[in-house]
């Protein structure tokens, strides 16, 4: 599991201090604080940022709002903003029309809203809303990463590294080659959310990642898998050999 | 002898027609006797009038439009009857047969019916027919029921026989007939039957019986007045002494008759000249009636400029109206919305008193806590410094919240807030919003709870839902006592909204408070604690927010007990 990585955008330092030592201590991984356009566009192209927090105002003018068109403009490559405002130029961020899903927050905010704002701009941003608050689940799904929701911080972790993922009742647990641990979300959604080409289900309770395979032992029903791990193949799921490549 | 002949026979076919309507008094008595009968039918009123009147046109039109609809018996003869005696006076003779001869036989007068056909019969020269007639007439028996003229029928009845050149039976019938007229003293038909009898033998050369009912004939012909009369019998005189060789005599019969001419001439000429003044009265009517017309032209051109002109100005008295009728409707709502001004600016400058009276004694609050913090800076006397600046922070917490408030209260009053509607954890929001307060509660030892359920989720506007929060949670903070206990929890009530109540134990609020409160554009004046801000502006932008979110907003509350304020919120519904 890694931290979310989060680019802040705000030419105010009191309020970038203030901001950095709120991720910080709720386990977000500060990539950088940029107070103009261009530091910010530099930033954003430099690292591999998971989150931008923007201020709409930059130095007087809606360079925020600027800023965020561009990396809009550019395919692939938008991330969900948190938009940081105050009442007196809220008329102008308005008249912006933004039409992506975003977030935002008004100054003065508190820790639990910034954090909550974070967690807002990444569930609209993948169109998975009403997660991180809901009983039932507490995992965003995108391409490359699963985003789980760990206590007050936001976790991500890369889809490519799990090995496999089991399911009991509403939980699952997830392996990857180096940890394990338990999310919440149900197997039909999750099975929904992931590659279908990557992920298949070998057994009631079971999601392989088909990359990590090693062997598979048709008559003990077991799939060895990369880091030692195993995962049993029932019969019903038995049509997932032929989707091997045969070595 | 045949001219002669012809003369006389012509004169008694007219004589004896105005003989015939004077014996007509039982037929009128019927007739009206029936006319009060059927008193619905209007044309055949109209025709019996018309009948009894003798303007025989206007009685042909009356019955006919009579006799096309009714079924009556009686009234049908009588149209029947009324039109055959017309046309018999219009002398179209045909037409009035056709009508006898519709007449049934239940009509009460079938030998005036005989009778007139028997005329016409003689007047179209079928004698034959015509005695048939008259004979059947004849042998009536005397009656005061029947109501004709017995001689004028016998004489009749003689007339056919001397154009039949039966002279015995002529002679037997004209002989009677003088006889009756003689009794009757019709002078008239009198002459008249002389003049057929004296025919009668002259025909068959007995002059010498001829010629003294000729001379009758003429000797009663000088006590009339009627110069046709007399001019025929001093003609038919004339003709007999002219064969008798008596020419001196025949030619005085001639003066005499061309006398009686002139006479019956000269009456024709005054007949011709009453005529002709009838015909220039008619003219002058006429050209009366023609100015009389003109005159009603101009009457009427007179009265429809009046009634357009009166139209017209009914029209604009309509429009005058209606366009009063919107000023002063407009002038009321200009009035009403004077009035709402007036007040919401009345509003607005207690507001502006009150809050800057507010930020003045804070701020001077400040002042003075600043020099003691400094006086006790320089003694370094850390307790008491701490002390004075936690309530420092205190203060300006307060002063930014009513601030706060009053930079949203101007942003909604100018529309100036952005507002988006969207599906809210409502658990979260009161999390995130008690949070800031968590300093304040634990100052006073405030319990906290939110009991709010994580899984209701709200259909509103994120900012103002943060404004109510802060401005309920500092109310109930503000009115608790120490030691009290605030509860934040959710109620889902109906399907539409949920409840989102926040309950505290403080001091409570008045039932004329509580109204007060709930009023719009209430401002609460008067301080009721002493050294807390209240200028009930937190809880009008409270009332503003929930209303524009499409919620309700409730206060229960008992004074020394507690409050709870009641916010029902719509909940999440993507497709409202």
């Amino acid at each position: 599991m890694d931290n979310l990585n989060v680019l802040i955008v705000e030419d105010s330092s009191a309020d970038s201090d203030a901001l950095v030592k709120v991720l910080f201590s709720n386990g977000y991984n500060v990539v950088g604080v940029a107070t103009s356009y261009k530091e910010a566009l530099d930033l954003f192209y430099k690292n591999k940022v998971d989150v931008v927090v923007v201020d709409v105002f930059l130095n007087g003018n809606p360079d925020g709002i600027h800023f965020a068109e561009t990396i809009n403009a550019a395919p692939y490559v938008s991330k969900p903003f948190v938009f940081l405002t105050s009442s007196n130029d809220r008329q102008i961020f308005e008249k912006a029309k933004l039409t992506r899903p975003f977030s935002f927050l008004l100054k003065p905010f508190n820790e639990l809203e910034i954090l909550y704002a974070i967690e807002m701009a990444v569930e609209k941003f993948n169109s998975q809303t009403n997660v991180f608050f809901s009983q039932e689940q507490n995992t965003v799904v995108t391409n490359e990463y699963l985003f789980v929701k760990k206590g007050k911080a936001l976790k991500k972790v890369l889809i490519s590294n799990i090995v496999y993922i089991e399911v009991e009742e509403r939980y699952c647990n997830v392996v990857t080659e180096k940890e394990k641990f338990v999310i919440l979300i149900s197997l039909t959604k999750i099975l929904n959310l992931l590659d279908a080409s990557k992920f298949y289900r070998t057994h009631r309770n079971y999601i392989v990642n088909i990359e990590k395979v090693v062997e598979i032992i048709p008559a003990d029903n077991l799939i060895m898998l990369s880091g030692n791990h195993k995962a049993i193949l029932s019969n019903k799921y038995k049509d997932f050999i032929k989707k091997l490549r045969v070595l | 002898m045949i001219k002669i002949k012809l003369f006389t026979f012509f004169l008694l076919v007219l004589g004896f027609l105005p003989k015939k309507q004077s014996d007509k008094h039982l037929l009128n008595v019927e007739i009206k006797k029936n006319v009060e009968k059927f008193k619905g039918e209007i044309n055949f009123g109209k025709a019996s009038f018309y009948f009894m009147e003798k303007n025989w046109d206007s009685t042909l039109v009356y019955s006919i439009k009579q006799l096309s609809d009714t079924d009556n018996k009686t009234i049908i003869d009588f149209c029947h009857y009324f039109r055959a005696i017309s046309f018999k006076q219009k002398k179209l003779l045909n037409e009035a047969i056709k009508e006898f001869n519709e007449i049934s036989n239940d009509f009460l007068f079938p030998y005036k019916v005989k009778l007139s056909l028997g005329e016409i019969l003689l007047k179209q020269n079928k004698f034959r027919d015509a005695i048939a007639c008259f004979q059947e007439i004849n042998r009536l028996p005397e009656n005061s029921d029947i109501d004709f003229n017995r001689s004028a029928v016998v004489h009749n009845l003689g007339i056919c026989y001397l154009h039949l050149n039966q002279f015995d039976k002529a002679e037997k019938y004209l002989v009677k007939s003088s006889e009756l007229h003689l009794l009757d003293k019709d002078t008239l038909m009198l002459i008249g039957a002389y003049t057929d009898i004296a025919n009668l033998y002259y025909t068959q050369y007995k002059d010498q019986q001829a010629i003294p009912y000729f001379e009758r004939a003429y000797h009663l012909s000088k006590k009339v007045n009627d110069f046709k009369l007399k001019s025929s019998v001093t003609l038919n005189m004339a003709v007999v002494e002219e064969n008798r060789g008596n020419f001196p005599l025949a030619l005085k019969y001639r003066k005499e008759y061309d006398k009686w001419k002139d006479s019956l001439n000269n009456q024709s000429e005054i007949w011709a000249v009453a005529q002709f003044e009838k015909k220039f009265a008619v003219n002058q009517k006429n050209k009366e009636i023609t100015l009389l017309e003109a005159e009603n032209k101009l009457k009427i051109a007179e009265r429809n400029g009046l009634l357009y002109s009166f139209v017209l100005l009914l029209v604009l008295l309509v429009v005058g109206i209606y366009y009063y009728m919107q000023k002063v409707k407009n002038n009321k709502t200009i009035l009403a919305q004077k009035a709402k001004l007036d007040e919401l600016n009345a509003t607005k400058d207690k507001l502006f008193s009150v809050v800057s009276h507010d930020l003045r004694s804070s701020v001077n609050a400040l002042k003075k806590s600043n020099v003691t913090l400094l006086e006790n800076f320089k003694t370094n006397n850390l307790d008491k410094l701490n002390k004075l600046l936690q309530n420092n922070v205190a203060i300006a917490n307060s002063v930014y919240s009513l601030l706060d408030n009053l930079l949203q209260w101007t942003l909604l009053q100018t529309k100036q807030s952005y507002f988006k509607k969207e599906s809210i954890c409502l658990f979260q929001i009161v999390e995130q919003m008690s949070y800031n307060y968590k300093p304040l509660m634990l100052d006073k030892n405030i319990h906290f709870e939110n009991k709010v359920s994580k899984s209701d989720l709200v259909y509103v506007d994120q900012e103002s839902l943060k404004i109510i929060l802060r401005n309920l949670l500092d109310n109930a903070i503000k009115f608790s006592n120490q030691e009290g206990t605030i509860t934040v929890y959710s109620l889902d009530v109906e399907s539409i909204h949920c409840n989102l109540i926040v309950k505290d134990t403080g001091i409570g609020i008045s039932k004329i408070n509580q109204k007060e409160l709930l009023k719009e554009t209430a401002l609460l004046s008067k301080k009721r604690n002493e050294g807390v801000i209240g200028t009930g502006l937190g809880l009008q932008l409270c009332k503003s927010m929930i209303k524009k979110n499409g919620g309700k907003f409730l206060i229960e509350s008992e004074e020394g007990k507690g409050t709870k304020m009641i916010v029902s919120l719509p909940k999440n519904n993507r497709h409202g």
